[in-house]
């Protein structure tokens, strides 16, 4: 029988708001770290059976995470959305989504992105999986089945780990791992014609609202405001080729590009 | 880029997030080249077809994508803002080839046609101008006889759009030379027919990434069933595909003029004159202006065209009001991007010459801007 995979998305914030963070339909966009963890459970299912579910944590205008989850080819889709959410941190979001994932229960694996676009801690899927007890991998390349369980493979700091998991798990995926396939026109339409999406309140889940939102966030942003980047604008030496070698010489040596 | 939460759903929103990013990946960083090399770009073209790009309005079950007329312009917008020649190609091909087929032909002609068409592996085109017909249709020339089961058809067509590659066309000719405009119909002639030739790429100013050429018909054995509707309804079926095909190029002009506006402000925020930025001048700052407000206006006008057709109203008068007013504003957008970047703009270092010469043609081809005014001059006088 094939796996049960939740993949849970955002629609992330498009750019740094300027004075509060009220979320618009034009203001959002699907979380690009996301595409990779949905098309690597869209690839398991294609190559072994399973279903996959979508679960996104936002208010209603983020409902369009789902849609497009779905124009990709997942099974099930889940906003779980409800007023007292609103200024949940990590931590209180991991709460929510966890008990979001007990409603999905049973699963084999649940894959978030590595981190999101907007706010970039990387919390949310190492704490979600630390309170459904789920073993965890971050930043997962590769996956490879085994008479019992998954060979996982996760590459970080120029080395490769191999871990061996037993399912369920939950893993974090590497933004490198695999390019998401683009949604065709068809699947768009079907999505939004056909696609129904269930709406999970706090009450579905079974949690208060002291558990999650501000009263439930032991962090809270206290303030929010643009950071100014300095330019600076530098003329290399010598002829060319010169220029070109200390060009190359310094994006490596400050990491923006490989030997 | 003002977006119009008003007019567009989340699936509006979906469509054109997901083809620009398409577009921004596949399609901008061979632009230039395409265009420079007159190279018409299979590779991107065929993931297009994979994408539903040239079925967008085609029913599914015709292997299409079922959208509606407002999806179907935002994806030819956000095409054209990376590559006017690609979304000239989408365009043609969907309101002129296939929207034609769809509505006036037999069910057996759009189960052989159609699923191609719609997937991109057969591309089509609208063979209606020639050496004296194009504005003036009931001028012309080319004839096809009934001989038996087949039509002899000989035409002479000229600047026909995606005519290098296309693999169906859709040919106006007389089947009765006596008849004035009614002896006009329109047959669809098949790559590959003897006596079907296909010209010399035309070498045009702008739109360089499409096969524009010349197709002759010389004595070429067309089979009756080709005939699309009847005989004598040629002109109904070209006013009806140029209606929809309106609708197509406003939003090629628009995609055209967006692209033209955005870097317009992009050059006018990097470049410094006088110790601040190009976009800290006042006179830049009214052409920026100028710019937006074309844009937007030309925007909401073309996407009113789109939703008054997917709610089954009359739009012969706005789609046309919509192409003369965005292939306008194309000019005067890309014209004020080229003056905002000074000596750079006259030169091939930056894209917004290219957008100059691509916007020339949107005021020339689906109907002149003369004949526009002539069609909504006309509408407004009889009330």
């Amino acid at each position: 029988m094939g796996y049960h995979i939740v993949v849970c998305i955002k629609a992330v914030m498009v750019q740094a708001p300027v004075q509060s963070s009220n979320r618009s339909a034009d203001s959002l966009a699907f979380n690009p770290f996301d595409w990779p963890a949905l098309e690597t459970a869209l690839r398991i299912k294609e190559d072994r059976g399973g279903t996959v579910t979508a679960l996104s944590m936002g208010p209603e205008c983020s409902a369009f995470v789902l849609h497009e989850a779905r124009a990709m080819g997942v099974d099930r889709t889940v906003l779980l959305s409800d007023p007292a959410l609103a200024g949940s941190d990590t931590l209180a979001t991991s709460t929510a989504l966890a008990g979001a994932l007990t409603g999905l229960n049973p699963f084999d694996l649940v894959l978030f992105g590595a981190r999101t676009s907007d706010s970039d801690t990387g919390q949310v899927g190492p704490q979600t999986a630390v309170q459904m007890n789920l073993p965890l991998v971050t930043w997962v390349n590769k996956i490879t089945w085994k008479e019992e369980g998954l060979l996982v493979e996760r590459r970080a700091d120029g080395f490769v780990e191999e871990f061996e998991v037993v399912p369920p798990a939950a893993f974090t995926v590497d933004p490198r791992a695999v390019e998401a396939r683009d949604l065709d026109l068809a699947g768009i339409q079907r999505a939004f014609e056909q696609g129904h999406i269930e709406r999970w309140s706090l009450a579905d889940i079974g949690l208060s609202p002291k558990e999650v939102g501000l009263a439930g966030s032991p962090t809270v942003v206290i303030s929010w405001k643009r950071a100014k980047r300095k330019r600076t604008c530098r003329f290399m030496a010598g002829n060319a080729e010169e220029q070109v070698e200390t060009l190359l010489k310094e994006l490596t040596a400050s990491g923006a590009m490989r030997e | 880029m003002v977006m119009m939460d008003c007019l567009l759903s989340d699936k509006h929103r979906t469509a054109r997030r997901s083809v620009r990013a398409f577009c921004q990946r596949e399609l901008a960083p061979i632009a230039k080249e395409i265009d420079q090399e007159a190279r018409f770009p299979w590779e991107v073209v065929e993931k297009m077809g994979s994408l539903g790009f040239f079925g967008i309005q085609v029913p599914r079950e015709l292997g299409g994508a079922g959208m509606d007329s407002l999806s179907y312009v935002i994806v030819v917008e956000e095409i054209s803002r990376v590559s006017a020649s690609l979304g000239l190609c989408v365009t043609v091909h969907n309101s002129v080839a296939v929207f034609p087929i769809l509505a006036f032909g037999t069910e057996e002609q759009k189960q052989r046609w159609i699923p191609p068409l719609a997937r991109g592996e057969k591309i089509g085109a609208f063979c209606l101008t020639e050496a004296n017909a194009g504005s003036d249709a009931a001028g012309i020339e080319a004839t096809a006889r009934l001989e038996g089961d087949h039509y002899t058809v000989n035409a002479n067509k000229l600047w026909v759009t995606n005519g290098g590659v296309a693999d169906i066309c859709l040919v106006f000719l007389r089947t009765n030379p006596d008849a004035g405009h009614k002896g006009i119909s329109v047959i669809a002639a098949e790559r590959g027919t003897p006596g079907f030739i296909v010209g010399e790429l035309e070498d045009m100013c702008g739109m360089r990434a499409n096969p524009v050429c010349s197709i002759r018909l010389n004595d070429c054995r067309v089979p009756a069933g080709n005939l699309i509707g009847r005989e004598g309804m040629g002109l109904r079926i070209g006013l009806a595909g140029l209606d929809t095909g309106r609708i197509g190029i406003a939003a090629q002009a628009l995609g055209i003029a967006q692209a033209a506006l955005e870097e317009a402000v992009k050059y006018a925020k990097e470049r410094h004159q006088f110790g601040v930025p190009l976009a800290s001048h006042q006179s830049i700052q009214n052409m920026i202006a100028d710019m937006a407000v074309q844009v937007d206006a030309a925007r909401l006008m073309v996407y009113r065209a789109a939703l008054l057709r997917d709610q089954n109203r009359p739009f012969t008068q706005e789609a046309a009001m919509a192409k003369l007013f965005a292939s306008e504003a194309a000019g005067v957008v890309t014209d004020l991007a080229v003056q905002i970047h000074g000596g750079y703009g006259y030169s091939k270092s930056y894209p917004v010459e290219r957008y100059y010469r691509d916007a020339r043609v949107t005021r020339i081809y689906e109907g002149t801007s003369e004949i526009h005014r002539m069609v909504i001059a006309r509408a407004v006088l009889q009330g």
